[in-house]
């Protein structure tokens, strides 16, 4: 008796859970899809909505960075390569290359903290398939960039006052929680 | 099933079949490979062959700075990358004796529990999916889809996060956020009873698991499993509440342990079963965090060239896998002398062998598919 | 079909060619025409419904490139398979890895001649029609056997021999539950078991006794088993078994398989339609139905619904269910199905004994409590979409 009543409980178990599954499968049968259809049929660029705090594809504003290789000696897999060489006449110091590796690059944002202006940051760029390795090479030295010394009392120039300002929201937005003195705060 | 094997064993000897199970094989997790002995369909014995996932992580933790091997510790175990951040940073602040600012534990606490609920989504996703049915896999990847999302917001990345930083946290956690969080587990915590009514509840995925494969308490505390295929065992284990670390302790929350409930204890249903309750636990300790998220810095002050004073240290954290050990050496200087990184994956590999002894082949999926072990965790 | 032919060579078409030859030829200028212009297209846009629906079950949007709404994703897929590298292993058996795909197909596309698509167009209506199809379908097995055997892959054999395991096991419960209809009807012909139902649900065979109706679901899980579709897609199984049999094969031969797995959810859908769903019976709708062009057109187009329905259900079905595993495939049917038909065929030979002709009352109550069960089901669904969930999808950003 007790065999055909648990018999008859398997049939009766089985029967009701599919029922409710089946319900639940048939409701999301006439519910919006979750899909992005990335990359053409989305309303704007993924890259617009993508938070601030997005580690991208690594962009240098050579314009405001002082060369001080803080991120060169910060990365762990040594994909930045910076070279700095010097005027002889006019003594100035300027950049010969940049380079960032965006094969290596693992995203680690460690670089973009260390900076002390900001110039180093990763954008929300993450589209990089190209169809040879070489070009996964970011070189941002086309031509000698002098390196850029922060002015007493502020940025007179407008523009470059512009990109100072840049750098520094970025820094105080995401990349170094400043308030609280984060580790890239200060030189230790 | 076995007894009538046995049975028939003595009177018609076959010749066994040696398949190798993987490395590229649908549902072995990663590139795991198995080689299995089987008669029919029923195996003799599975020796798992590990290797194939090998980046050599623990050597590279002997050549990069202290700050810098955070983010490799991501790639140790992937879909947990925030547990290997943390173990790795408790163990340089116990060496540097770095005091980790109160708001940084706390978003600590948030980020982990998110990851653990992410990483239980995959485990429970992928076991269904290892059983045949498909749609709550993808379910399950639908609601991860959001955690990543957060996670995206939190600090930039989805998967190989490099959040959690020496002394703290790199990036706080803004109120914004904590909304978004908020908002999630209202959504999510029905989402588990459905995914309940969907695939735990169902009869035929019960009958696939329960009874099947079902560890001893002896055995598993002996081939050291640990986390949710221990406490499935029925020992309540859990490093958050007995070593406890963080601000764990300040926190209430459940420690799930197998019941046997739909089968013996230890079987495959209680390891799923326990991965589900923690999820609804990790949503406990999610809201109590938000709640009780304290102001102040996110990060401790800690030198750019950090050089802890020379000595060793062995912390463990309860990663999603269980027990995640790092023992760390420092000589003193910029780079640690030597990084162990102990999982849960590997040791769970190595009760395969005894476990599989008699099972069916479909059941070594399920195997498999339980103890949750993931390819990357397992090799380092 | 022969009467249509006769009368064209009457009428001085094929003047001069034996009368075998043109019957031959007419033979397989049908075959040409149903395979071409019904099976392909159907099981194609079967593929490609079966991913829409499964994509949608699953919150996800499914091929949706290729033509309106992707719905020309099986030509493409089609066109892709045709051009693949026609990949034979070298150890494999190659005559008999070569042979399988077409056995498998032959199988499946045998049962055309007996499925009904209306009251006068069938392609033959054998007088012992539903066994023919109950003989041809066995003939599948034999060719994922040969798959199994000779692609010399062990996930290939596993999977051979779980089908064939499988096959042969589900056609039993399969075969009773068809039994309980030959019993009611008495007839064979297919055609013949749809004249003696009606039109309205209640002269259906589904609510002819509680035992029919029983009957249906056993007869709808057994051809599901022999199809190889989930739960029981065991020989397939890709989570344990790779691809099961047809793991080594590729491009055209790979795609008979599967032309033959959604080809065949419509001849299961069919013949269930036949058996118990009153086929193509319509009422008589005044000035319609005295057309023989539209009363086909009609019969047809209510046909095929109430098929496509169930092969709708089988991809429910699979986009909900786990797999089981191949000793429970075995206790499942043994066990469960095999003594549940018995007691449907005893329980309709019973009614037979006391109500020869059926009782209308009986089946007026079936027909409500079928209601109810559908009524039932979509409360579930209702709560499912208006309680159970209070936010559909959390999108941070978008």
């Amino acid at each position: 008796m007790e065999a055909l009543a648990g018999y008859l409980k398997n049939i009766v178990q089985t029967v009701t859970t599919i029922f409710e599954g089946m319900a639940i499968t048939f409701s999301h049968l006439v519910r919006r899809p979750m899909t992005i259809q990335y990359p053409d049929r989305i309303e704007k660029p993924v890259q617009e909505t993508l938070p601030l705090r997005y580690r991208g594809i690594l962009e240098v504003d050579l314009d405001i960075c002082t060369g001080c290789l803080a991120c060169e000696r910060v990365c762990p897999i040594s994909c930045i390569t910076i070279g700095i060489d010097t005027n002889k006449e006019t003594k100035q110091r300027f950049f010969s290359h940049f380079d960032i590796d965006i094969c290596k690059c693992m995203y680690c944002g460690l670089c973009a903290e260390a900076c002390p202006t900001g110039s180093i940051r990763h954008s929300q760029e993450f589209e990089g398939a190209c169809y040879n390795p070489a070009g996964l090479v970011r070189h941002f030295v086309t031509k000698p960039v002098p390196l850029y010394k922060p002015k007493k009392g502020g940025e007179t120039d407008p523009q470059m006052a512009l990109k100072v300002e840049i750098g520094q929201k970025y820094l105080d937005e995401f990349a170094t929680p400043e308030k609280s003195g984060g580790a890239g705060a200060e030189e230790g | 099933m076995n007894e009538t094997h046995l049975d028939t064993q003595d009177i018609f000897r076959t010749e066994d079949m040696t398949i190798s199970m993987g490395p590229q094989h649908p549902s072995t997790h990663g590139v795991l490979r198995f080689i299995v002995k089987t008669d029919g369909e029923v195996m003799r014995e599975a020796v798992p062959d590990v290797g194939y996932l090998h980046r050599s992580i623990e050597k590279i933790g002997e050549k990069v700075t202290w700050h810098g091997f955070v983010p490799y510790t991501d790639r140790a175990d992937y879909l947990a990358a925030m547990f290997a951040n943390q173990g790795f940073c408790m163990a340089a602040e116990k060496l540097g004796h770095v005091e980790v600012t109160r708001r940084g534990e706390f978003c600590r606490v948030i980020a982990c529990e998110l990851n653990r609920i992410a990483s239980h989504l995959i485990s429970v996703g992928t076991f269904g999916q290892d059983i045949g049915a498909v749609t709550p896999f993808l379910h399950a990847l639908r609601e991860r889809e959001s955690i990543n999302d957060l996670m995206e917001q939190i600090c930039g990345a989805r998967l190989t996060y490099n959040y959690i930083r020496i002394g703290g946290v790199g990036y706080d956690i803004t109120r914004a956020t904590c909304d978004r969080i908020a908002a999630f587990l209202d959504h999510f915590e029905p989402i588990v009873d459905e995914y309940n009514r969907l695939l735990s509840y169902n009869k035929i995925f019960i009958e696939r698991l329960a009874h099947v494969a079902p560890i001893t308490l002896e055995d598993a505390l002996q081939y050291n499993l640990v986390g949710p295929n221990l406490r499935a065992c029925g020992l309540k284990w859990d490093i958050r509440r007995d070593i406890p670390y963080s601000v764990y302790p300040e926190l209430e929350f459940d420690v799930p342990v197998g019941l046997g409930e739909k089968g013996t204890l230890g079987d495959c249903y209680d390891r799923y079963w326990v991965r589900v309750r923690e999820m609804q636990e990790s949503c406990k300790i999610l809201r109590q965090c938000l709640k009780m998220l304290p102001d102040g810095p996110a990060i401790a002050k800690v030198p750019r060239r950090f050089k802890p004073p020379a000595g060793e240290v062995y912390v463990r954290v309860e990663s999603a896998r269980g027990d995640m050990g790092f023992y760390v050496v420092s000589d003193g200087s910029e780079y640690p002398y030597r990084v162990r990184i102990r999982t849960g994956s590997f040791t769970a590999m190595s009760i395969i062998e005894k476990i599989s002894r008699g099972l069916m082949v479909a059941d070594l999926i399920a195997l498999i598919a339980s103890l949750d072990v993931d390819a990357p965790e397992i090799d380092r | 079909m022969q009467g249509f032919v006769d009368q064209l060579i009457q009428e001085g078409y094929f003047s001069g060619a034996p009368r075998a030859l043109v019957y031959a030829a007419a033979m397989l200028a049908v075959a040409f025409a149903v395979l071409s212009f019904f099976v392909a297209p159907l099981a194609g846009i079967t593929s490609w419904l079966e991913r829409r629906v499964w994509a949608r079950m699953q919150s996800r949007v499914g091929p949706n490139r290729v033509g309106p709404q992707g719905i020309l994703q099986w030509l493409a897929d089609g066109i892709k398979n045709l051009l693949k590298e026609d990949i034979i292993p070298a150890t494999a058996d190659k005559w008999l890895f070569a042979l399988a795909p077409y056995v498998v197909f032959v199988g499946f596309f045998a049962t055309f001649v007996v499925i009904p698509f209306a009251g006068h167009l069938i392609v033959a209506d054998l007088n012992i029609g539903i066994l023919y199809l109950l003989a041809v379908t066995s003939l599948v097995v034999v060719g994922i056997l040969m798959a199994g055997w000779s692609s010399n892959n062990k996930w290939s054999l596993l999977g051979g021999m779980r089908s064939a395991a499988q096959i042969v096991s589900y056609e039993i419960p399969a075969g009773l539950a068809v039994l309980n209809i030959v019993l009611i009807a008495g007839t064979l012909s297919m055609q013949g078991i749809i004249k003696n139902q009606g039109w309205a649900p209640w002269d259906w065979y589904l609510f002819y006794n509680p035992f029919t109706f029983v009957a249906f679901f056993l007869y709808f899980t057994a051809a599901l088993a022999e199809g190889n579709r989930t739960p029981f897609d065991i020989p397939e199984a890709e989570s344990e078994l790779v691809a099961g049999y047809v793991t080594e094969y590729s491009g055209m031969r790979f795609l008979f398989f599967f032309f033959a797995e959604w080809g065949n959810l419509y001849v299961i859908g069919a013949v269930a339609t036949t058996l118990f769903l009153g086929g193509w019976q319509i009422p008589a709708i005044p000035y319609v139905t005295e057309s023989v062009v539209l009363t086909t057109l009609l019969q047809f187009i209510v046909f095929f619904l109430k098929a496509y329905l169930w092969v709708f259900v089988a991809m429910w079905v699979r986009a909900t269910l786990p797999r089981v595993r191949v000793d429970q495939l075995m206790s499942l049917c043994w066990k469960y199905m095999v003594p549940l038909s018995f007691v449907c065929l005893l329980g309709t030979a019973v009614w037979m004994l006391i109500w020869p002709e059926g009782n209308r009352v009986v089946s007026f109550g079936m027909f409500l409590l079928g209601l109810l069960i559908l009524a039932l089901f979509f409360m579930r669904v209702n709560y499912q979409i208006r309680h159970a969930r209070p936010e559909l999808y959390l999108k941070p950003y978008v």
